[in-house]
């Protein structure tokens, strides 16, 4: 990467009296390893680098970008952002909240380097993790394993003042199974990301997480049976907790999904002002408290400033079962009147930052996850979820579990196959009664945008009690 | 142009003469540019420019891969590349790359879409064809996106080739009332047939429709598909067409070739023929496209390949080689022998649906999945829309659906849209028969 282009860039943009001007410079080392049945079906590896321009000119932005380092496309690139904010046209004018320039340098450190780790050392890992899945006693018909490193090296420079680089090394896996037996199948993926060095892989435990997945999938083949549809009490496990924490309270919270700017492809979101739900209404039970915090080191959705030279920090989205808290970038917050909290993500030089979750879970109870299982009568514990999916409101929601068990007198009974709930946002956390004192974390890759940037999250919480929730 | 394709072939001399048995490389030139607009007024207007060359190498059945944005990088990215090749697995299934000298068709690509650069008018059309359906308080939004690439393709096997690829899709949703909306895209390889406001005035028409709609009721129905969520569904058989996914069990055509899959009138085809945004007239192995029909009148006739995929399934490729894994460029479904407007007519009762999204599968391999339609939604009693719904789940099987259609029309659209038509489809009405509705309790 190339600083002198990008302040070069800055000071070309300032020329022409722009109202703002930011340009961001990133240089990504990528691998990708792709394995099919334990064998290596390719290796990518490769460095992509370039930089962009965003310009607010009369209210509008314009933003452009390239991956050719020379002053002359420097030229070219910022006068193209700038006629496009002019071209824009807007009565109503693009302004951002208010920050003050921060000059800084942060990195993600590295236990064990990961340029360190040779290729040979990767994939052995990899050929490893598939050959003990194999071996695993369960008859596992395809086994589809990738692996994703990059190293991002980021230069942010803004007409406020900003000037922020920054290091940060991600490695992210994804394993999808298939097992077989008495002729049905069963699928489970799993995904796995950390921000950090080649450490990640000691702490996820993968193989023995898969081979339990592997195992469970035969035991739901051999010995699942459908629960009777009803209503019922459910426990759902930290990963269902999770995305139910991502889906239902970390997307409707975007306030540029709020303020319809993804409208005509994520949608917009239930709450809107006017609406029945805004900022002070009650939308679940007063034990639940959903944050999304990219402050958490290591973590997947992990950063210290965001993609607009704002400083990261944990937001209470539903505190206590009431609206709390938006994610906001700085056009969001200056049309809400607020200020940004810090949200505003790219997944690359060639992606406008939009506003985006980071880590988004439920707070920590008091109980045991035992204590949740001990008061239940009758009910379902799904411990993990395959098909889920939401609404463009994000108000109708579906999860469909994958190891889950029948609950009876406050013990854990047979495999339940396939539990669906499908309900509202407002049932589903207003139904909550405990919250154990555990909180566990998912990888996941958070879609949005157009075109798309899917963006490295953690999804998470403890167990969660629903009390009274229909079960089918 | 030449240029670039000598110092594409130079790419491949070198590393050939490193010591590698096959290798491909294709320089991508892309232009590409979006405007985004919501609220009826344009959010941001956006140029990417991207110089990129692929390379593709193969050493003793080792497959490694790498990107190179600057020619002057050559050396260094090759003699990396091939030190990972050295410490690399081999791969018993890997096949080689395609050979032979081929001659391609002339690409029809649209110039004009390479210098396209005031691009809004094309929005404020869309914009006001929907306002003349719906009203001047209508709140639209949506996207307007031109691409025109330049590629470079030489392989170490034969084929060398040129090839320019023009696309330009506006895709507009518009409400009417807080629920209800509906949605239009247009999609072209050129300028000559793109209609943005054909986009805009359905997109306002199906809003209108769609007003003061009521929770849909669960139950099994006969569902007339629009063009555009058809397309999703498309979009899904279609990649399970792929012969990798095949392999990896994600999809239900498993085991399946040479069995009746869908009804007689179905044959569904890929084509990324001049017309369709996906234009192209090679694969990434340089081998020429053509139309594949993998379903035909019900029968699963084929897998998409690459070559080695082919070898694995003892066929040849049919030129859908992405660098692993076989892709569809294009998908059509053949046209029926009845009008959109006799589907309608002769629909005693049923639902209408325009448009889905958040697909997701149980298990990709039985098929069991569930998608939420958006954008108009309708009951339909003797042909005619009888109210509106919302708030519905599609929760069926995707192979049991493909069973169970009916019925589709003459009338064909390219469809295309972000996050559920994930590639381009020609697709008409269709009636499905039986489809399972739920909805949150």
């Amino acid at each position: 990467m190339e600083e002198d282009i990008i302040d070069y860039a800055l000071e070309y943009a300032r020329g022409k009296g722009v109202e703002y001007a930011e340009v961001r410079g990133l240089s990504q080392v990528e691998e990708r390893m792709m394995l099919r049945n334990g064998i290596l079906e390719a290796y990518l590896s490769a460095v992509d680098s370039g930089f962009c321009v965003r310009i607010i000119a009369d209210g509008g932005i314009g933003f452009a970008s390239s991956n050719k380092w020379a002053r002359e496309e420097v030229r070219e690139i910022v006068d193209l952002a700038f006629r496009y904010a002019k071209n824009a046209n807007r009565k109503d004018k693009i302004k951002f909240a208010e920050e003050k320039g921060v000059k800084t340098k942060w990195v993600v450190d590295q236990k064990e380097k990961i340029e360190d780790v040779s290729p040979e050392d990767k994939i052995a890992k990899l050929v490893n993790i598939n050959q003990s899945l194999s071996s695993c006693g369960v008859n596992i018909p395809a086994i589809m394993t990738a692996c994703m490193i990059n190293l991002t090296s980021k230069y942010y420079v803004n007409s406020e003042g900003s000037r922020i680089s920054s290091f940060v090394p991600k490695i992210g896996a994804y394993i999808f199974i298939t097992v077989a037996e008495q002729g049905k199948t069963e699928q489970a993926y799993e995904q796995f990301g950390y921000s950090g060095g080649w450490e990640a892989f000691q702490k996820w435990g993968i193989t023995e997480k898969l081979i339990h997945n592997a195992k469970i999938l035969k035991n739901v083949i051999m010995k699942g049976k459908a629960v009777k549809a009803g209503t019922m009490d459910l426990v759902c496990g930290p990963e269902v907790t999770g995305i139910a924490a991502h889906e239902s309270c970390g997307h409707p919270m975007e306030a540029d999904r709020i303020l319809g700017r993804e409208m005509s492809q994520a949608g917009k979101s239930f709450i809107f002002e006017g609406g029945p739900f805004w900022i002070g209404s009650r939308i679940g039970s007063d034990v639940v408290t959903i944050v999304d915090d990219p402050t958490i080191e290591h973590s997947y959705g992990y950063y210290a400033f965001d993609d607009e030279g704002v400083k990261a920090r944990r937001r209470f989205l539903y505190k206590n079962g009431i609206i709390n808290e938006f994610l906001h970038n700085r056009e969001s917050a200056a049309r809400l009147g607020a200020r940004s909290n810090g949200s505003s993500r790219s997944v690359n030089y060639d992606r406008e930052a939009i506003v985006r979750m980071a880590n988004t879970f439920v707070i920590s109870g008091d109980m045991t996850e035992e204590e949740l299982i001990e008061d239940v009568k009758y009910g379902v514990y799904m411990k993990s979820f395959t098909e889920w999916n939401i609404d463009d409101k994000r108000f109708n929601q579906r999860y469909v579990g994958r190891e889950a068990y029948l609950i009876e007198n406050g013990e854990l009974k047979h495999p339940i196959a396939r539990p669906v709930i499908e309900t509202t946002t407002l049932k589903f956390w207003s139904a909550v009664d405990a919250v154990s004192e555990k909180v566990e974390f998912d990888a996941a890759t958070c879609g949005k945008g157009d075109p798309a940037q899917g963006i490295p999250v953690y999804t998470g919480g403890p167990c969660i009690r629903l009390r009274g929730v229909y079960v089918k | 142009m030449n240029d670039v394709l000598g110092k594409t072939e130079e790419v491949v001399k070198k590393a050939k003469a490193l010591g590698a048995d096959g290798v491909i490389a294709k320089t991508t030139f892309g232009r590409y540019r979006q405007v985004r607009f919501s609220n009826n007024q344009i959010d941001i207007t956006v140029a990417w420019n991207d110089h990129v060359t692929d390379v593709a190498l193969a050493w003793k059945k080792r497959l490694v891969a790498t990107q190179i944005r600057d020619f002057k990088d050559v050396d260094a990215n090759l003699k990396r590349l091939f030190d990972l090749a050295k410490v690399s697995k081999e791969n018993p299934m890997f096949g080689g790359f395609a050979k032979g000298n081929f001659r391609y068709t002339k690409s029809k690509a649209d110039e004009k879409l390479r210098e396209l650069e005031n691009m809004t008018d094309y929005v404020s059309e869309a914009i006001n064809a929907a306002k003349k359906e719906a009203g001047s308080q209508i709140d639209s939004g949506g996207i307007l996106f031109t691409k025109f690439e330049d590629i470079y393709l030489v392989s170490s096997e034969g084929p060398i080739g040129t090839d320019s690829r023009s696309a330009i899709e506006l895709s507009i949703r518009v409400f009417s009332e807080r629920e209800a909306s509906g949605h239009g895209v247009e999609c072209s390889s050129s300028l000559k047939d793109f209609k943005p406001a054909r986009a805009g005035a359905k997109a306002g028409e199906i809003a209108v429709l769609a007003k003061n709609p009521k929770v849909g009721d669960e139950g099994v129905y006969d569902i007339i598909f629009d063009p555009l969520i058809f397309g999703s569904l498309l979009s899904v058989w279609g990649g399970m067409a792929s012969a990798f996914n095949v392999m990896v069990q994600q999809s239900v055509f498993v085991n399946k070739l040479g069995e009746k899959v869908a009804p007689e009138v179905v044959s569904l085809r890929d084509n990324p023929a001049a017309y369709s945004m996906a234009n192209r007239i090679f694969d990434d192995e340089g081998v020429p496209t053509r139309e594949n029909v993998f379903i035909e009148h019900g029968v699963l006739k084929t897998y998409l390949h690459n070559t080695s995929t082919a070898k694995i399934f003892k066929t040849e490729t049919t030129a859908n080689a992405g660098l692993v894994a076989p892709n569809p460029w294009s998908i059509e479904m053949d046209n029926g022998d009845i009008s959109k407007n006799e589907l309608f007519e002769e629909m005693k009762k049923g639902l209408y649906l325009t448009n889905t999204w958040y697909t997701r599968f149980q298990n990709y391999a039985k098929g069991d999945f569930s998608t939420i339609p958006r954008d108009g939604i309708f009951l339909i009693e003797k042909g005619e829309v009888k109210q509106s719904l919302k708030d519905i789940r599609i929760s069926d099987n995707i192979l049991s659906m493909l069973g169970n259609i009916a019925g589709i029309s003459k009338e064909r659209q390219q469809v295309h849209w972000w996050g559920e038509v994930s590639r381009p489809c020609l697709a008409p009405y269709v009636l499905i028969k039986n489809v399972h509705i739920t909805k949150s309790k």
